[in-house]
């Protein structure tokens, strides 16, 4: 055989296993597959699987031990190392989190590999002996290559068809779930090679592709039940969550309502008054009442009117509930808030809803917890312009914020490990390049203003 | 002097809110005037690029028609981003906090008797004059920044630093009481600012005159507020040699 040849045939054979690896990754992840990141991954893999020979080559020797003991510290190596540059290819081009598409490539290498291994052991021992060498080559390598492209691609379509990826990222919502998850991933990696240790023996028949195969199915099956689980547990929660945010807007409602009806009881008072004093004639009498009266209505609904009609204005339903909430727990505090929304607050925005929730929501946090303890002040504005969503939260403040302080990580007045709210709401924005923040005292206030474009 | 403008669709407030402001700008004896009041704000638009800027606007806020007072508001600041604007309105509910937030307006006068909006327009235009002798007559340079569809001008002076964050393409900039973060590059400031900055850090862009000093050995470069930028071994090596430069010159 020509060196040529050979040279080909790994090259294929490299470009191959990169392809199916790199269409699964991208097929967990739920992304379009594009050239350049492919290539990008291949060349990277490439590169650390010629070192990685190279560098083993010299150490075989004759003793079993010791070459399975190699065998497994490459495979470690190696396996780690492209499951690492596929997870960075495909942070630094789909901006995916690294764990994640890690996970995805772990997952993706799981099933290629193994799948790959059982079709070539097959292939090595139930092909007839060529003495055409080519011929050879192209059974157990190239057909086992090419089928664990077709199961990858397979794997894709039907991950991408079940809408897969939307319940991947549940799977990392938490620390314990994320660390399981990459754990039992990574595993998954080294099943074939712990198992031809164990077994080095083994022949390959029907069972044992089967029991491969099932494997296969089974480790996929799981992990979408988990995702799947995972994803309809914080479903629940976000719904308990805005269960709880209606029953704070009703609260306002009633609140209202009774407000209602004791100034409904004011006034057929007042009237009786005003009644007897028109039959007496007593013009002056009857003026001052007016002058009296002409802001009484003001003050005494004024306010709940206004902000009921701010809060309609917003067309974002999960805003104005929070919205609702913070301003309930105001008044709980006898926080004196201020809402004000002139215009219509377009439904759909550049910035998510989720992440609009939880910006919006660490800005009032902040809010509440700067004002001095008796008449604190918060003035919540928000602002649809043509190209802009303006939001801004205003409060009065206890001890001046020291805004030099406030940039660096961790930031609170009221002592440490409080202050994580502002560090995450800058981790929130960098995902939305458009956006401005502000931050700047006025007048004795502090203001937090967010301009994000629509 | 500073030109006023009164806009109102009525006419007896128009003409009221006229006599009132001349009234006290000669109580006040201040260079404020001439005092122009029209109907529309178009008319409003068109007088005001006839005239010098900064200016004193009173606006009503709910106008009939298109233009509301807010996005009137809006395009005088873009032409006269330091001008004074008031708000006239009939009712006392309105959104101030958005008009002083979003236009940064002074003040608002609720439309009522003589007496009361003379107390009102009093103290609007004290507080302008007070401000118009405090701020700096505008021989200080400024730095431009285009924030959306408006432009924003920064006076160099209140400029700490700059500081890239982690991520793409996006700046903390830190003033004198106020922090921005936006997108843009440090390199496009280095060069729009030029001698007077220092690029103290791969990621920092520090105002010269806001150092009070350098810490070579700790590689920090102390800041007259306050705050601390970091010193990068590069930078440390050029301070080192300009300073011995200058040395060699004054030896």
């Amino acid at each position: 055989m020509g060196l040529l040849f050979r040279l080909s045939v790994v090259v294929f054979v490299y470009l191959v296993f990169g392809l199916a690896m790199f269409w699964l990754s991208v097929g967990i992840v739920g992304k379009k597959v594009k050239a350049v990141p492919f290539l990008l991954y291949t060349a990277c893999s490439g590169v650390a699987n010629f070192l990685a020979v190279y560098s083993v080559a010299g150490l075989y020797t004759g003793e079993t031990l010791w070459s399975y003991i190699i065998d497994l510290a490459y495979s470690l190596v190696i396996y780690s190392i492209e499951a690492a540059a596929l997870g960075l290819v495909i942070r630094k081009c789909y901006k995916i989190p690294f764990l994640h598409g890690m996970t995805a490539a772990m997952l993706s290498h799981f099933i290629i590999y193994t799948t790959n291994s059982v079709v070539a052991g097959a292939a090595s021992t139930y092909s007839p002996l060529f003495d055409r060498m080519y011929i050879y080559t192209f059974i157990t390598l190239v057909i086992p290559a090419l089928w664990a492209l077709f199961v990858a691609f397979l794997a894709a379509y039907v991950l991408r068809r079940s809408g897969f990826y939307r319940y991947f990222e549940a799977l990392f919502s938490s620390r314990a779930k994320t660390a399981l998850i990459v754990g039992v991933s990574f595993m998954l990696m080294f099943v074939w090679t712990a198992m031809s240790w164990f077994f080095p023996n083994e022949e390959p028949n029907a069972l044992y592709a089967v029991f491969y195969f099932s494997l296969i199915a089974v480790v996929l099956l799981w992990v979408q039940f988990m995702a799947m689980y995972t994803a309809g547990e914080e479903k629940i929660l976000v719904q308990q969550e805005t269960i709880a945010q209606q029953q704070a807007h009703m609260e306002l409602l009633e609140e209202l309502q009774q407000e209602i009806r004791a100034f409904r009881h004011d006034v057929s008072n007042l009237f009786c008054g005003l009644a007897l004093q028109a039959q007496e004639g007593d013009l002056e009498g009857i003026q001052q009442f007016m002058k009296k009266t002409s802001s009484y209505f003001d003050e005494k609904l004024g306010n709940e009117i206004r902000q009921m009609d701010c809060l309609n204005n917003i067309k974002i339903y999960p805003v104005r509930s929070l919205l609702t909430t913070k301003l309930a727990l105001m008044r709980q505090k006898h926080i004196q808030g201020t809402l004000e929304v002139l215009h219509l607050v377009a439904e759909k925005q550049a910035v998510d809803t989720p992440d609009l929730l939880r910006g919006l929501g660490i800005l009032i946090d902040n809010a509440i917890e700067a004002v001095p303890e008796k008449e604190g002040q918060i003035r919540i504005v928000l602002l649809q312009e043509e190209k802009e969503l303006y939001i801004a939260v205003v409060n009065n403040y206890a001890a001046e914020p020291n805004l030099n302080a406030l940039s660096a990580k961790g930031y609170t007045t009221k002592g440490t490990g409080r202050g994580t709210g502002l560090s995450s709401y800058r981790k929130i924005l960098s995902r939305y390049p458009g956006c401005i923040a502000r931050t700047y005292l006025k007048d004795g206030f502090f203001v937090q203003e967010l301009r994000a474009p629509t | 002097m500073v030109p006023v403008y009164i806009c109102d669709d009525e006419q007896p407030v128009r003409e009221q809110l006229r006599k009132i402001v001349s009234g006290q700008i000669m109580i006040l004896g201040s260079d404020m005037g001439p005092v122009r009041a029209m109907g529309t704000p178009e008319e409003l638009l068109e007088l005001q690029r006839q005239d010098t800027v900064p200016a004193i606007y009173f606006l009503d806020i709910d106008f009939p028609g298109q233009t509301s007072g807010l996005s009137l508001a809006q395009k005088l600041r873009r032409y006269d981003p330091r001008g004074f604007i008031i708000f006239i309105t009939a009712h006392g509910d309105l959104a101030f906090e958005t008009f002083r937030l979003r236009l940064e307006a002074l003040d608002y006068i609720v439309k009522g008797g003589f007496d009361a909006m003379s107390l009102r327009v009093r103290d609007c235009l004290s507080s302008i004059q007070d401000r118009l002798r405090d701020e700096p007559s505008g021989q200080g340079r400024y730095c431009t920044l285009k924030l959306f569809d408006t432009v924003r001008h920064i006076p160099v002076d209140d400029i700490l630093y700059f500081e890239a964050l982690g991520y793409k393409h996006a700046l903390r900039l830190h003033m004198v009481g106020e922090l921005l973060e936006f997108n843009s590059s440090l390199d496009h400031f280095e060069g729009q600012l030029g001698e007077g900055f220092w690029r103290c850090h791969r990621g920092f862009l520090v105002n010269r005159s806001h150092i009070r000093l350098v810490r070579l050995k700790e590689q920090i470069v102390e800041l007259d507020t306050g705050g601390e930028c970091p010193l990068s071994r590069k930078a440390k090596a050029a301070y080192r040699a300009q300073e011995r430069k200058e040395a060699l010159k004054g030896g």
